[in-house]
């Protein structure tokens, strides 16, 4: 925990959820950050208002990351200002240490939250919501925010343990190797709901021989249409064409 | 009637909050969004039916760095009052389905430029809170991000409430003057919707490992739902 009271651990500890509160793009999520670590500058430069002040303004700088991987670099930054406030550490390292982290701490949270985890949550919801849909919605929630807030708040308590224990928590979390899973997970659900989708179109009484032509027409349109994405054709425009497409049936 | 757009506005302006500015614990996901907006509607089932193919169709789209995704909260919560109240009116059918999601993203731009213009006035804030720093003013961090989020709280609110009235117009107004052929004509485009849903979440995570597991589900989930619908 470092040398902050539990009440301003806890201060901290909650103000990470807004580190994107005030968005920009000049400074991304620099007020944000500032915001979250205002407490506990406060109490560590106690009766020191102009340190207080330079310290504040080191964290106005730029910075950006994913939002939850910030958690490890918030720790890790207040625990580096105590050691600056002692005497143990030059504050300029501060800022460079932000830099250094938060650029690979995005891509890692990036990859692992927005690229894994969130397909996985998704896709279980969409197809448990043909059940109930706050049956779906249950387990998009739980199965998304249970490893959030694990990683946000086991990151942080690392981060406040110093670097050395911040960079072997990391180790230890490995996200890229559940990164890895939590692909293979979104796409075995993926499969799932294509083939379930796909099965519903099946007449009673068809040839063997259509019901593959079915299965390989759905395999067909979900490869050519990833192909689209992976070239950045956008949801928005497939729709957009599709609609188009539509207006033009009704106008026939 | 009055009601249902004040939670509406209260409601969405939270989801959007959750969106970027706040918390991130996925409250602002289409199938959570539309569900609730079907739910003040009328028709929770309903707003959940879209929720889910438009929760996977913008899965891709990942909000990296300053790149902005199309806002598919905002589309979520349009297509989810209008589903609601298309089911209480000329019916659910795929025609009204299918145009609906369709239409949703015409509402998926515009919350994509209104974040934008929200996300420029936060440059604005933070230039200000900078400034009132240097000045010795410690607390304008704080006043600064009351601000910003404010904003963002605020703009949330008022797309919420023009989407899901246009939600509410669209299917009042728009859907019921097409006949029930031309709505079976425009279901064509339905079997479309959940492939691309599908695609969504297969480019998300694409590897060489994945793409043959991905396909092999899908071939074993293909053949026991024909199985099954083969035995019922």
């Amino acid at each position: 925990m470092g040398g902050l009271s539990p009440q301003v651990w806890r201060r901290v500890w909650r103000r990470q959820f807004l580190i994107q509160g005030c968005w920009n793009y000049e400074g991304m999520q620099n007020v944000g950050f500032a915001y979250s670590v205002l407490p506990a500058l406060r109490e560590i430069y106690s009766g020191r208002p102009e340190e207080a002040l330079k310290s504040v303004k080191r964290h106005l700088e730029f910075f950006n990351t994913h939002p939850v991987m910030g958690a490890v670099i918030l720790g890790a930054g207040l625990r580096l200002e105590e050691r600056a406030a002692s005497g143990e550490a030059d504050p300029r390292g501060i800022g460079a240490f932000k830099v250094g982290l938060m650029g690979s701490l995005g891509a890692i949270g990036d990859s692992f939250f927005w690229g894994a985890l969130r397909p996985v949550a998704s896709v279980a919801g969409a197809i448990l919501a043909l059940i109930h849909p706050l049956v779906g919605i249950a387990a998009l929630l739980l199965l998304y925010n249970v490893t959030h807030l694990a990683v946000r708040s086991r990151g942080f308590a690392a981060g406040m343990e110093g670097q050395e224990a911040a960079v072997a928590w990391l180790k230890k979390e490995a996200l890229s190797v559940k990164t890895e899973d939590r692909k293979l997970m979104a796409a075995i659900l993926g499969g799932v709901y294509a083939g379930v989708f796909t099965g519903q179109y099946a007449v009673h009484g068809e040839t063997g021989l259509h019901t593959v032509v079915l299965f390989l027409v759905g395999a067909a349109a979900i490869h050519f249409v990833t192909m689209m994405f992976r070239k950045a054709v956008s949801p928005s425009e497939i729709l957009s064409f599709l609609l188009l497409v539509g207006v033009l049936i009704l106008w026939r | 009637m009055l009601w249902r757009f004040l939670l509406a506005g209260v409601l969405g302006g939270l989801c959007y909050l959750d969106r970027t500015a706040a918390c991130q614990l996925m409250l602002h996901r289409p199938l959570v969004a539309a569900t609730l907006m079907g739910a003040i509607f009328g028709n929770l089932a309903a707003g959940a039916q879209v929720g889910a193919v438009l929760e996977l169709i913008f899965l891709v789209h990942l909000p990296v760095g300053a790149s902005m995704p199309p806002d598919d909260t905002g589309a979520a919560i349009f297509a989810g009052s209008a589903a609601a109240v298309a089911s209480s009116s000329i019916g659910l059918d795929g025609g009204s389905f299918t145009a609906l999601i369709l239409l949703s993203v015409l509402f998926a731009e515009l919350g994509k430029a209104a974040d934008r213009m929200v996300r420029k006035l936060n440059g604005r804030i933070a230039h200000l809170t900078r400034e009132s720093v240097d000045r010795g003013d410690l607390q304008a961090v704080e006043h600064g991000l009351l601000a910003g989020l404010t904003l963002f709280a605020a703009s949330g609110a008022v797309l919420a409430l023009l989407f899901s009235g246009a939600g509410m117009a669209v299917s009042k107004f728009l859907l019921p003057r097409f006949g029930p052929e031309s709505r079976v004509d425009f279901s064509a485009l339905q079997p479309v919707l959940p492939l691309i849903g599908a695609a969504s979440v297969f480019a998300c995570g694409r590897t060489e490992r994945t793409a043959g597991i991905f396909f092999l589900t899908m071939a074993a989930a293909f053949g026991a739902t024909v199985f099954f619908r083969w035995l019922v």
